[in-house]
């Protein structure tokens, strides 16, 4: 398997869907979006080895329709229930990193009975007084034309980082994939522009509906949610784990596969 | 007869950057830092652009225009309706343009159809209504989320409209403004309503919408003859499509103009304002060098249909007009027109005869220019170059749109 479309709601949604064993929900951030368009990525092809892992493309990201009804999270979260009904499933494991992160967040404190465990990379979603999330929407606009290096500095480990380069280049990339980034932007500025700048205020306290075991990873140069939003989930979380990846930036599901393919998998492979 | 119209527009740039603005920061947009505004050294700066607009009505422009730009050194007039207000204190003859005030800023859109019939009430009917749905300095500075706005926007102006024109009470079932009680006192001197222009940048959205509603079509890319005359001929085909016929008043441009005694002259005595205005106030929004504020992929607000029609049409990194490197490549694209009164009468008649536009919206003022040189240049235009160009105008129009007489009955 990779990917396939299935209809919600009269949209088309992309799935990139791979291997078998229990299922694992990966719900998608700002670096994966190129990822998700091709093959299966690297780091949902290791945890393919033990789970049946789906990724769903939000609305208007990689193949998937943009829906012009999204405004807000709430309008996500029925989209979401919507997939999973679709795909038949009932109780799953939830990963999401970076704004994906903040949506399984959201799904986990209103339906915490479905979800068997919550993985949370990089995530985005919670406001953290004095410590706010980089504004990645300013640094998308380029300098001088031509340039993204304050923007792949806030998504990786820093301007020069090679995966950054890759999926964020300088200048103009093929098209295809200045479109796929551009509907990501949009996506993500449907619901997390204004305001509140790729948070929700009420999330942090309504948390604590979920009581099933989670897992917080943070990339150790994280330049777009600083390190006190793990700390933050951790806190409303029961204390949840906070795993740092050291030399990775705020994208660690494409910079450190590896490190967070085995840290994932064990953690699943416990609930 | 009918001949072209010409606007006397203001910016209200910051004249009092220091020298080395350029070198050291990456925008005169949202981020520009305000220790840099002096309350001493401004002290009376609105006042003289104030003078200066009032100065325009004395000359015999057909109109006066204001706009609304926020925290930047481009345009000092966070408020043009509070300017318009002044304006009808000291102005009798001249329209007041408003272009326009940005509906996403306010909570509720009716406050500017208020406003304006206020506005409109003071002035005996001279405001021609601008709406404007901005840009991305907007979206940062206000936080407008810019994949919403259009619709915002559109529900915005036809709420206003309706309020204007209907009873009220009446109930207003729109999904961004449900509003049970829209009932305005004052209404606007001029019935049914002002006239409304819209800016926009080519896309054939805002036309359609224009069209639809009867809205004039203001283009506000700076953008040189033969794309202006493609940019006419498209909204001339959606007006059609749409069961109405163009005619000249249909559609304004900005255009920027020096005009002095001889070409030389011109260019000596703008350069200091002009090279201020494309290096300073420019750097942010028009220039490829820095960061610009107000259009790219972290304000999508375009569809991603339009987007790759955007892609497939621009080259990436390519010059602005705030990157021009000299007169010559100015010259060349046709926003900026500094010359002898004879150049400048030549080359707003090659644009007339070529777009078929008639409203022309234009500034005289820029950057850091000098006060007396900014005046002296409109009374030349106003004196030498306005009414050749109006009395030419009336020809052309009256060859080429023989209906207008009709046309303009119909639309009054």
């Amino acid at each position: 398997m990779s990917g396939r479309a299935i209809e919600v709601d009269g949209n088309q949604v992309w799935i990139i869907e791979e291997g078998n064993g229990g299922p694992v929900i990966y719900l998608h951030g700002f670096a994966d979006v190129p990822g998700l368009a091709g093959d299966v990525p690297p780091l949902q092809m290791e945890l393919a080895k033990d789970f049946q892992i789906i990724a769903p493309a939000h609305p208007a990201c990689s193949k998937s329709d943009e829906r012009e009804d999204l405004d807000n999270m709430e309008d996500l979260v029925f989209h979401y229930l919507d997939v999973f009904e679709a795909l038949d499933l009932d109780t799953f494991h939830l990963v999401g990193s970076c704004l994906g992160g903040w949506v399984a967040a959201e799904i986990a404190s209103r339906y915490p009975e479905r979800i068997r465990s919550l993985s949370l990379i990089g995530a985005t979603g919670l406001f953290v007084k004095g410590h706010p999330v980089a504004d990645i929407f300013w640094v998308a606009q380029p300098e001088d034309g031509l340039y993204y290096n304050d923007l792949r500095n806030i998504l990786f480990s820093s301007k020069d980082s090679e995966i950054g380069n890759e999926l964020f280049p300088d200048g103009r990339g093929e098209l295809d994939r200045e479109l796929l980034r551009y509907g990501m932007f949009r996506f993500a500025s449907r619901f997390g522009f204004s305001p509140p700048y790729l948070h929700n205020r009420k999330l942090r306290s309504r948390l604590r509906r979920y009581k099933g075991p989670a897992l917080v990873i943070w990339g150790e140069n994280d330049h777009l949610v600083p390190r006190e939003h793990a700390t933050a989930y951790s806190d409303e979380l029961n204390n949840a784990p906070i795993e740092i990846i050291s030399e990775s930036g705020h994208s660690v599901q494409v910079e450190a596969v590896a490190d967070a393919a085995a840290l994932i998998l064990k953690f699943l492979s416990k609930n | 007869m009918h001949a072209a119209k010409f606007f006397c527009w203001h910016f209200m740039a910051y004249p009092y950057l220091p020298d080395d603005f350029d070198d050291k920061y990456e925008s005169a947009w949202v981020t520009v830092p305000n220790s840099l505004w002096d309350s001493e050294k401004s002290a009376d700066l609105y006042q003289e652009y104030i003078d200066q607009l009032v100065y325009g009505e004395e000359l015999g422009f057909d109109g006066l225009v204001l706009n609304e730009h926020h925290q930047n050194v481009y345009g000092l007039m966070a408020s043009p309706n509070l300017i318009a207000a002044a304006l009808s204190q000291r102005t009798e003859r001249a329209k007041l343009v408003v272009l326009g005030s940005l509906l996403p800023l306010r909570k509720n859109p009716l406050r500017i159809a208020e406003e304006y019939a206020m506005i409109d009430m003071m002035t005996q009917g001279r405001l021609i209504a601008g709406f404007v749905v901005g840009g991305g300095s907007e979206a940062f500075n206000y936080n407008i989320t810019s994949v919403k706005a259009r619709s915002q926007f559109w529900e915005g102006c036809d709420l206003i409209t309706r309020a204007w024109t209907d009873d009220g009470p009446f109930e207003h079932e729109g999904e961004h403004y449900p509003l049970r009680y829209v009932n305005i006192w004052p209404k606007p001197r001029q019935q049914p309503h002002p006239e409304v222009w819209i800016p926009g940048s080519l896309s054939i959205e805002t036309m359609e919408e224009c069209a639809k509603r009867g809205y004039n079509y203001f283009l506000s890319s700076r953008v040189h003859g033969s794309a202006t005359k493609a940019a006419v001929s498209r909204f001339a085909q959606i007006v059609e499509d749409h069961g109405g016929a163009y005619h000249p008043y249909r559609m304004g441009v900005l255009l920027s103009v020096y005009v002095a005694e001889s070409d030389e002259q011109a260019r000596e005595e703008a350069s200091e304002g002009v090279w201020y205005f494309l290096r300073n106030c420019l750097k942010g929004h028009l220039r490829r060098e820095g960061r610009t504020q107000t259009f790219g992929p972290g304000i999508p607000s375009q569809s991603k249909r339009s987007w790759e029609n955007y892609l497939n049409n621009s080259e990436p990194g390519r010059d602005l007009l705030g990157d021009a490197k000299d007169w010559d490549t100015l010259d060349a694209g046709g926003s900026i027109i500094a010359g002898s009164p004879e150049t400048v009468r030549r080359r707003l008649m090659e644009l007339i005869e070529l777009a078929g536009v008639g409203n022309f919206l234009i500034q005289f003022h820029f950057g850091n220019m000098k006060p007396e040189l900014a005046r002296k240049s409109m009374h030349l235009f106003a004196t030498e170059v306005m009414p050749t160009l109006r009395q030419q105008s009336a020809e052309l129009f009256a060859r080429d749109f023989p209906n207008l007489d009709e046309q303009l009955g119909e639309s009054a």
